[in-house]
């Protein structure tokens, strides 16, 4: 936990939207940095901006001022060197293709031999043994994104991008899939970006937490969970988990209240 | 209730047809639409004439084959050029304006120009194949659109090639969109095969309907028409049940 592996400097994404001469600041001035495998979070209320700075990570987007690097390169070169790993709350998966040819399916991208030991330890890996001939329409939510998070490793990737990825699921699959995913990552221990807006979610996986505001998105916060790895589920009961949860609730009310004074001005 | 049981869909087409059949029985019978409308039953009677079973026969094989020819050069022709203008961004403007202005120009306009560039025997088959090319370009065209956002992010982030992204994602994505422009160019491919035919080819149902009309046979015309309904009607539900597995399948 010693080298930066995500550096993101002084960053401003503004989109022009049509018919509308001003352009929509989506993140105004975000720096920070992610140690290698370090679990980051970055916490906020929709339209915060913050998919929008994972896209920037990812290299789907690029900045309007300021850097992004990873590893000391730009992400671009990152994703062609099939180096990250990526899950959306959509599962994104190829409903042609099976479980198994799924999970495989980065490798045949990035034209790398399909590897049936290692296809097999991720399926294994995500607990879908028996299911690798289904297809996707035959699986429920929870086990489309097992598939997704299991894809997202296959190419044992130096960052792993997680964008809302249990947000379409209901609460107790939601929390099933949290305790998973804790379980991978303590294995594995891939540098992680997460972006969601549950913050239970963000406090039981991650290492450090950051909370932005609305429009533009700016980083109000930054938070270190104390909590020491491989995390039980009993921590989610613990004293410090609830303090932890409610001091960051409290932070995300205040973006919540700035927005609401801002709309009373403009009104 | 599926297997065993036909579906409803299918029972109300069979009545649909049934009830279709009844109607032109009666109105054929009762002369109610003159004499140029016999009776279905006087038509059957023509039609499966022993007697006219080769004329049938021959005139059917030579429109089928010309029907299919076109089908599939223009198929081909429009999935090439679909796939070129996703794969060559730069193309699209022009191979999109190419294909609006070869459907804007009436085939029966195109007849003699392809009597003068290609076989007199080809031109109903190169009818057929602008007709289907057309449908073909467009439906797969918007099928090689239609992956979603998120589909195709994951292929960005992943690394995955333009030819890779093609290959493993637009193209299965577009699969059943291109059966369905199957489907709804293989009436256009009998319709192009039979006007084609009226350039001069020396057999097929377009022959029939000609003389028929010109020498005003009215049993031969009605035969001809059904000859092609059904030529038509076959394919088109043989391509449906193609279809149906293509969105099991691709979906």
């Amino acid at each position: 936990m010693s080298n930066a592996s995500i550096v993101i400097e002084n960053v401003t994404k503004s989109f022009s939207i049509k018919g509308n001469k001003e352009k929509v600041v989506a993140v105004e001035g975000i720096s920070l940095s992610v140690m290698e495998s370090e679990f980051v979070a970055l916490l906020g209320p929709s339209g915060c901006g913050k998919s929008t700075i994972l896209r920037l990570i990812s290299s789907l987007e690029t900045p309007t001022e300021g850097t992004v690097k990873i590893n000391g390169e730009l992400p671009k070169s990152m994703v062609s060197e099939h180096s990250l790993g990526v899950a959306f709350q959509d599962h994104a998966l190829l409903p042609w293709l099976s479980v198994w040819d799924n999970i495989a399916l980065p490798l045949e991208i990035a034209n790398r031999p399909i590897d049936t030991k290692l296809v097999n330890s991720l399926v294994d890996l995500v607990g879908l043994r028996g299911f690798e001939k289904a297809r996707p329409k035959q699986l429920s939510g929870g086990m489309r994104q097992r598939v997704s998070i299991a894809r997202a490793l296959i190419l044992s990737p130096k960052v792993l991008i997680l964008d809302e990825p249990f947000g379409a699921l209901d609460s107790f699959t939601r929390r099933q899939m949290n305790i998973e995913l804790q379980r991978i990552w303590s294995i594995q221990k891939i540098t992680t970006v997460l972006v969601t807006h549950s913050v239970e979610e963000a406090v039981f996986l991650a290492d450090r937490i950051f909370v932005l505001s609305i429009r533009p998105g700016k980083i109000i916060r930054e938070v270190l969970v104390p909590f020491d790895r491989p995390r039980e589920q009993s921590i989610m009961r613990s004293k410090e988990f609830h303090h932890l949860v409610d001091e960051l609730t409290e932070a995300l009310d205040s973006t919540e209240e700035i927005n609401n004074f801002d709309r009373n001005i403009s009104q | 209730m599926t297997g065993i049981y036909p579906n409803k869909n299918f029972i109300f087409g069979i009545l649909g047809i049934a009830s279709f059949f009844i109607f032109w029985q009666i109105i054929g019978h009762f002369q109610l639409a003159g004499l140029s409308w016999p009776s279905l039953t006087d038509v059957l009677k023509f039609l499966l004439d022993p007697e006219r079973h080769g004329l049938f026969i021959r005139a059917t094989v030579a429109t089928f084959r010309s029907a299919v020819m076109g089908f599939l050069v223009g198929a081909l022709v429009g999935v090439f050029l679909a796939s070129s203008a996703h794969l060559l961004p730069i193309l699209r403007d022009g191979s999109d304006r190419f294909a609006a202005v070869i459907n804007s120009v009436p085939s029966i306009a195109l007849g003699p120009i392809f009597l003068i560039l290609i076989d007199r025997e080809a031109t109903p088959a190169g009818v057929a194949s602008i007709h289907v090319f057309f449908v073909v370009y467009v439906s797969m065209s918007s099928g090689l659109k239609s992956a979603t956002r998120d589909h195709e992010d994951l292929f960005t982030v992943f690394g995955a090639s333009r030819i890779k992204q093609f290959w493993r994602l637009n193209l299965p994505y577009s699969a059943p969109t291109i059966v369905s422009g199957l489907r709804l160019s293989w009436p256009a491919a009998l319709i192009g095969a039979i006007i084609g035919e009226w350039f001069g080819a020396s057999r097929g149902i377009g022959i029939l309907i000609i003389n028929a009309m010109q020498n005003f046979q009215i049993n031969l015309l009605w035969s001809a028409v059904l000859i092609a309904a059904m030529m038509s009607l076959l394919f088109f539900g043989l391509i449906t049940l193609l279809e149906r597995l293509a969105y099991q399948r691709f979906r």
